[in-house]
């Protein structure tokens, strides 16, 4: 006689494999017999991942098709096993996976639409945070301005792509059923996604504008960060670019050297 | 319902899980709605019946939902969810054992501990049980309640679901709930499959048993997100 974790292993194993010879103990409701039930079940769990994942990766689903995207859910549940109840972080490593998935090889940028619809899920359920006052600043000593380290906000991601992802993911979107092109070597994207009010936006960023939100975000100084722009760009104009994002609230806050509570985010 | 705040719902019920964010849209609706109505917090991710060790974590962001919206309810469902590391996100059904009631217990008790607080049990529909099982559903429900002090979430429409799936009068089940327990109920609408009743929460009251629980309990209004 099997145990209660014993049987209930079993049963998970089964749901998991649509062969699988159901465990004796199943009795069907309504005559059904007990492959049938775990069928019920079954249909359910993998139409609550397929969901989950439709739900957040509508881009993906659009460019792919129902068929495609199904196969493509279905063998990710069974590769990437839901750690909680909650499925708000299943699709965590929807990217990675298609990286590999063979049938998805020839589809080169599609990890990174995924990455830009994970960035864009994640910021919608993020942190809120109030707006800089950026007259704060006149209380910094100047001797210690250049070496601050600024918070963006917690919705904040910076994604990279060599394919033109923010166009690929707005005609999936927005215009699906429409004949717009998007021609795959028209160059690379560099965006910033950030929650701003209710709405999740997308940004494109010139390079140096991302090079110094990277180097911010990596927890760069004011220095590091006029460094690094301006050896993109020499006319990089530090203050209209701090001005603007703290306006924007992409960036919400600074810090005081020496203080060990920073922590910067990066995709 | 931003807009409307409709005067005859008297409470509200949400997923918890779907508050388990920082922020954003859900919670400044959530706190929005607050203002104006009671909370009742009903989830679906816990897996109190599962063999794995308590998700800990899921307590945690649980407490932390529970905390920031002061619910009157918190309930989830009897049932397991998760085992060997992955969680299958539906509500499988338990067999009705003396081994399983000890595991269930000791899972709600455990919550209740970390809640600091009494959680609801509902009762799940089901489309297949098990052959070594030696309770009635309804004695294990009710079984529950005694041991923990639990409380109960009745769902008369996975009694009358269950009750035609496995050939049992749903009046028994009716009849053993322990009426100090019963703290919430569900109603709303199945679908009938051909071979069993699917439950769907997604059609409106069927007649025949909605005159069966109007006997036996009071229906207050409410409204369900």
């Amino acid at each position: 006689m099997q145990s209660l974790p014993e049987l209930q292993r079993a049963l998970a194993a089964a749901l998991m494999a649509p062969d699988a010879t159901p465990p004796d103990s199943i009795i069907g409701a309504g005559g059904m017999d007990a492959g049938a039930a775990l069928a019920v079940y079954r249909n359910n769990v993998f139409a609550n991942y397929r969901k989950a994942l439709r739900d957040d990766f509508p881009a993906i689903l659009a460019l792919v098709g129902q068929g495609f995207f199904q196969s493509a859910c279905d063998a990710y549940a069974r590769e990437h096993a839901s750690q909680s109840g909650d499925l708000n972080g299943f699709g965590a490593a929807f990217m990675e996976f298609l990286e590999i998935w063979p049938p998805a090889r020839s589809l080169a940028y599609l990890p990174d639409v995924a990455r830009l619809e994970w960035a864009i899920h994640l910021a919608f359920n993020a942190a809120e945070a109030a707006p800089l006052q950026l007259e704060s600043l006149a209380a910094v000593p100047p001797g210690l301005v250049p070496q601050l380290r600024w918070h963006l906000h917690p919705s904040a991601v910076l994604i990279e792509s060599r394919y033109p992802v923010y166009a690929i993911w707005r005609i999936s979107t927005l215009a699906p059923e429409g004949n717009e092109q998007v021609d795959l070597d028209a160059g690379s994207d560099r965006l910033l996604v950030v929650r701003r009010g209710a709405s999740v936006e997308i940004e494109p960023l010139a390079l140096a504008e991302w090079t110094a939100l990277t180097a911010l975000a990596a927890g760069g100084t004011l220095a590091d960060v006029h460094a690094d722009a301006s050896a993109i760009d020499s006319a990089f104009a530090l203050g209209s670019f701090l001005q603007r994002h703290v306006a924007a609230q992409s960036i919400v806050a600074f810090q005081v050297p020496h203080d060990p509570n920073y922590a910067g985010r990066l995709i | 319902m931003i807009e409307s705040r409709p005067a005859d719902a008297g409470w509200l019920e949400v997923h918890s899980e779907n508050y388990f964010g920082a922020g954003g849209q859900p919670h400044a609706f959530l706190e929005a709605l607050r203002a104006d109505y009671p909370l009742s917090l009903h989830g679906v991710g816990l897996g109190l019946g599962s063999p794995d060790a308590l998700d800990v974590e899921h307590l945690r962001r649980l407490q932390h939902v529970i905390e920031r919206y002061q619910p009157g309810l918190v309930s989830e469902h009897l049932c397991w969810s998760a085992a060997a590391g992955r969680h299958l996100n539906d509500l499988l059904p338990l067999p009705y054992t003396e081994e399983a009631l000890d595991h269930v217990c000791d899972r709600i008790q455990r919550t209740q501990e970390f809640l600091r607080r009494q959680i609801l049990i509902e009762n799940i529909s089901s489309y297949l049980r098990f052959r070594h099982a030696t309770i009635p559903e309804w004695a294990f429900v009710a079984e529950i309640a005694r041991r923990t002090g639990c409380g109960i979430l009745l769902d008369v429409n996975n009694i009358y679901v269950s009750a035609v799936n496995h050939g049992f009068d749903p009046r028994a089940y009716l009849a053993a709930m322990p009426s100090h327990a019963v703290q919430e109920i569900h109603l709303a609408g199945y679908d009938d499959g051909g071979e069993c009743l699917i439950d769907t929460h997604g059609t409106a009251v069927s007649n025949r048993y909605g005159r069966c629980i109007a006997k036996r309990c009071p229906v207050s209004a409410r409204a369900r997100h």
